[in-house]
């Protein structure tokens, strides 16, 4: 009782503190006072310190079972093993808003502390904008969704989480991809602020960059975690459904890497300055946009959600910050031009980056059509949808031409590509050449397949080539110039996952069978032999396990069923990895007399994926170790001021 | 202006294959969205999707990998047969969306079948 009412009034109070920081940090931006941005900035750590002390009261309500608070008794009971009674803080719909703020507050605060040396405009509007951004947040949790609402009356226990959830994934998956769209809030923050303040350098490219590739990194792993996540939980043999859910979190994923790429060539080249500005826009406006189709249920979707009062004040914040941006780009479009006026030549490094670029809006534009598909035709008539097949025909083409730009583009120098550049294609076209070669060989005909592998090939080859390169010449210089080949490991990853998710995708094989014990199944060169089956009672729930011949394994794949819960069945997937493929056996159900009946897949190379990410991870953590803070960078090198503030 | 028809050209290029792909895909995949009485009402050409709430009459055979059972919304309902795995969370009272066509028969031949999450997880966003 008491934690509800301490944590209404923190919130509440980081409501005043953060519409504060947001009115001092805008007027001490017109008025470039000094002492108005200190204080401003630190009314936002005063903010993020209240939303932290309420992230802590409702963990604290969670963890000691304090069911007069709604939230805590809809997400959590006295049974829940105690890791998944604290994941509940994250669960639900108004803790995940709370758990979105306290990521934006801590990161806030963190890019917010050396951001002086960014001059007092800049920083001061900065600190405005991530001051509205969480006023936002904290009036929606404290006034429309908060999750320190009281019960009537206390019950005696809560309602518990489903068993689809009470599951590992849950732990991690949640606030991974949460942080990963909270942490893109940071560089939009910085660009709107440098747009604001009339500065169009590289400064604030430079102090957000870490907080960009964080925010990158995090996406990355949220996406595969929830694939991985679906595929040994839920039980339907595939990782990805293209439900509109996945799919917008795919999508400010590909725009930040679209953001990744463009922000170097403004570094580097000092062009593609309103690009870069729009990018970051586009990737948080996703985020914004994401969050209001995903809490708001206007597209038909297999996950039903809490169609709460927050959809429309989402749906407010993507108009304002809509107009907000369009009218800063704008106001601020004759600033935005090219510093150097040297006219690039298409074949380059920059013609290579502007066209990854081009390439990954048009598949957020495939994602983005397929997702609203239902919203715009149900305006005209009848709601239409599009499935999995639309996403492959469509966004299948630019995915491989993004591989085979993977393949050229790091090895094209900057501005022109002379005859050296383009005989360093030679080992990626080589191995493309080798990797088609060896597939015609062994008898495999699908076009997809014969355009996929070999580009691929290329786009790892180019990676290895860049490394041996290095390796012979001068191994320091991975170390020293570890931003570069840490972007390459990443590369070099991505191409393994491609690889598991193409073949996965091509070479899938299922069969549905009902079997009596001792009889078995053949699939793809795989035999497993059906030996019985044994029923377990183990408290609320009863599991019925069915046990298969795999080789020396046995694959032990089952079915949990929830009398409490109507009968609710759970499936537990048996998988077992081969150098060349996954086995996965589903039991689908079982008869008194003995027999089962069984779904049977044959996934290949699905493993890859999880090494791929993995391999990512380590180029993103390269990418980062131990190099001078950006701030630090920044006080070494003067920032050039190139425009009248 | 020559930069830009350097740098415009290929944008454009690009753009239009995009919008080429967008349309002949969704031409060729889209389906209807619709709850059992619309598809009573006027039923459409092809595949389509149909929302509805599973009744108390689902029949198992075949060692359950063949089901068929009644989907049913506010005024119109209608027999559905479905060959394969079912969800977990199948049961009467669930809302299904079932993916197929309207035979002659006047039963719908589901080519895929797919369960919304029950309430109990309506607060969970991130799941499957």
């Amino acid at each position: 009782m008491i934690l509800g009412y301490l944590g209404a009034g923190s919130l509440l109070a980081g409501l005043v503190l953060a519409g504060f920081s947001t009115l001092l940090s805008f007027w001490a931006g017109v008025r470039q006072s000094a002492v108005f941005v200190q204080v401003g900035r630190r009314a936002f750590y005063a903010a993020a310190a209240m939303v932290a002390l309420a992230a802590v009261l409702l963990e604290t309500a969670l963890l000691t079972h304090d069911f007069s608070l709604a939230y805590v008794t809809e997400h959590s009971d006295l049974s829940t093993p105690i890791a998944l009674v604290a994941a509940g803080f994250y669960g639900g719909q108004e803790g995940s808003l709370l758990y979105w703020a306290l990521i934006l507050g801590l990161l806030g605060s963190a890019s917010l502390l050396a951001s002086s040396r960014l001059g007092e405009r800049l920083a001061a509007y900065a600190a405005g904008i991530l001051a509205a951004i969480m006023s936002f947040f904290l009036f929606v949790l404290a006034v429309v969704a908060s999750p320190f609402d009281l019960l009537p009356v206390t019950p005696p226990d809560g309602l518990g989480l489903n068993p689809i959830l009470r599951d590992g994934g849950m732990l991690i998956h949640p606030p991974v991809v949460l942080a990963g769209f909270a942490s893109f809030a940071i560089p939009f923050a910085f660009a709107s602020a440098a747009l604001l303040a009339g500065r169009a350098d590289t400064a604030w490219i430079r102090h957000t960059r870490r907080f960009a590739l964080l925010a990158w990194g995090l996406q990355t792993s949220g996406l595969l975690l929830g694939m991985w996540w679906a595929y040994h939980v839920l039980g339907w043999g595939g990782y990805w459904g293209w439900d509109p859910v996945e799919n917008v979190a795919l999508m400010p994923w590909l725009a930040t890497t679209a953001y990744l790429h463009s922000s170097q060539v403004q570094e580097q080249r000092g062009r593609m300055r309103a690009w870069n500005f729009g990018l970051v826009i586009v990737a948080f406006l996703l985020v914004i946009f994401g969050t209001f189709i995903v809490r708001s249920g206007v597209v038909p979707s297999v996950h039903t959600f809490a169609i709460s009062a927050i959809g429309p004040w989402f749906l407010g914040l993507l108009g304002i910050c809509i107009l907000f941006s369009a009218a800063l780009l704008a106001f601020r479009a004759d600033r935005l031009g090219a510093t150097s006026h040297a006219a690039a030549p298409p074949v380059s490094r920059e013609g290579a980056f502007v066209l990854q670029n081009l390439l990954l809006l048009g598949v957020v534009a495939v994602v983005l059509w397929g997702t609203v598909l239902p919203l715009v035709s149900g305006m005209f008539g009848s709601q239409r949808v599009v499935g999995a097949p639309y996403y492959e025909r469509a966004a299948g083409p630019l995915l491989v031409a993004l591989l085979a730009l993977m393949a050229a583009g790091p090895l094209l120098p900057w501005r022109r590509a002379g005859r050296p550049a383009l005989r360093a294609l030679r080992w990626p076209a080589g191995a493309a050449l080798v990797a088609l070669l060896a597939l015609a060989a062994s008898g495999v005909r699908s076009v997809p397949a014969l355009v996929a592998f070999p580009l691929a090939a290329a786009a790892g080859a180019t990676v290895i080539t860049e490394y041996g390169r290095a390796a012979l010449r001068k191994p320091a210089v991975i170390w020293r110039r570890r931003r570069r080949y840490g972007a390459y490991l990443a590369h070099l990853g991505l191409v393994v996952a491609a690889v598991g998710i193409a073949a996965s995708q091509l070479g899938q094989q299922e069969k549905d069978v009902t079997l009596q014990p001792g009889q078995s199944v053949t699939i793809a060169g795989y035999t497993l032999t059906y030996s019985g089956s044994q029923n377990q009672d183990l408290g609320d729930h009863t599991e019925f396990v069915a046990s298969m011949k795999f080789g020396d394994q046995t694959l032990e794949p089952g079915r949990a069923t929830y009398a409490l819960l109507g009968g609710q069945g759970l499936s537990h997937v048996a998988i077992s990895t081969t150098a060349w493929a996954d086995v996965y056996v589903v039991l689908v159900s079982s008869s008194p007399d003995g027999s089962a009946s069984f779904r049977v897949l044959v996934n290949p190379l699905v493993t890859w994926i999880w090494a791929g990410g993995i391999v990512i991870l380590l180029g993103v953590v390269l990418g980062n170790a131990g190099q001078a803070s950006p701030a630090a960078e920044l006080a070494r090198r003067p920032v050039p001021i190139t425009l009248p503030a | 202006m020559i930069a830009a028809i350097r740098w415009g050209a290929p944008a454009a290029v690009v753009a239009a294959c995009v919008g080429y792909l967008i349309f002949t895909a969704s031409g060729g995949s889209s389906e209807y969205y619709l709850t059992v009485s619309e598809l009573r009402a006027n039923p459409p050409a092809g595949d389509v999707r149909v929302a509805g709430v599973v009744q108390g009459d689902v029949q198992k055979t075949d060692g359950g990998l063949h089901v068929t059972f009644t989907e049913k919304d506010a005024t119109a309902a209608m027999p559905v047969e479905y060959s394969g795995a079912l969800p977990d969370i199948f049961q009467p009272g669930i809302t299904v969306v079932a993916e197929g066509r309207l035979g002659s028969d006047g039963v719908f031949h589901a080519r895929t079948l797919l369960a919304k999450c029950p309430s109990r997880f309506s607060t969970q966003p991130y799941t499957q």
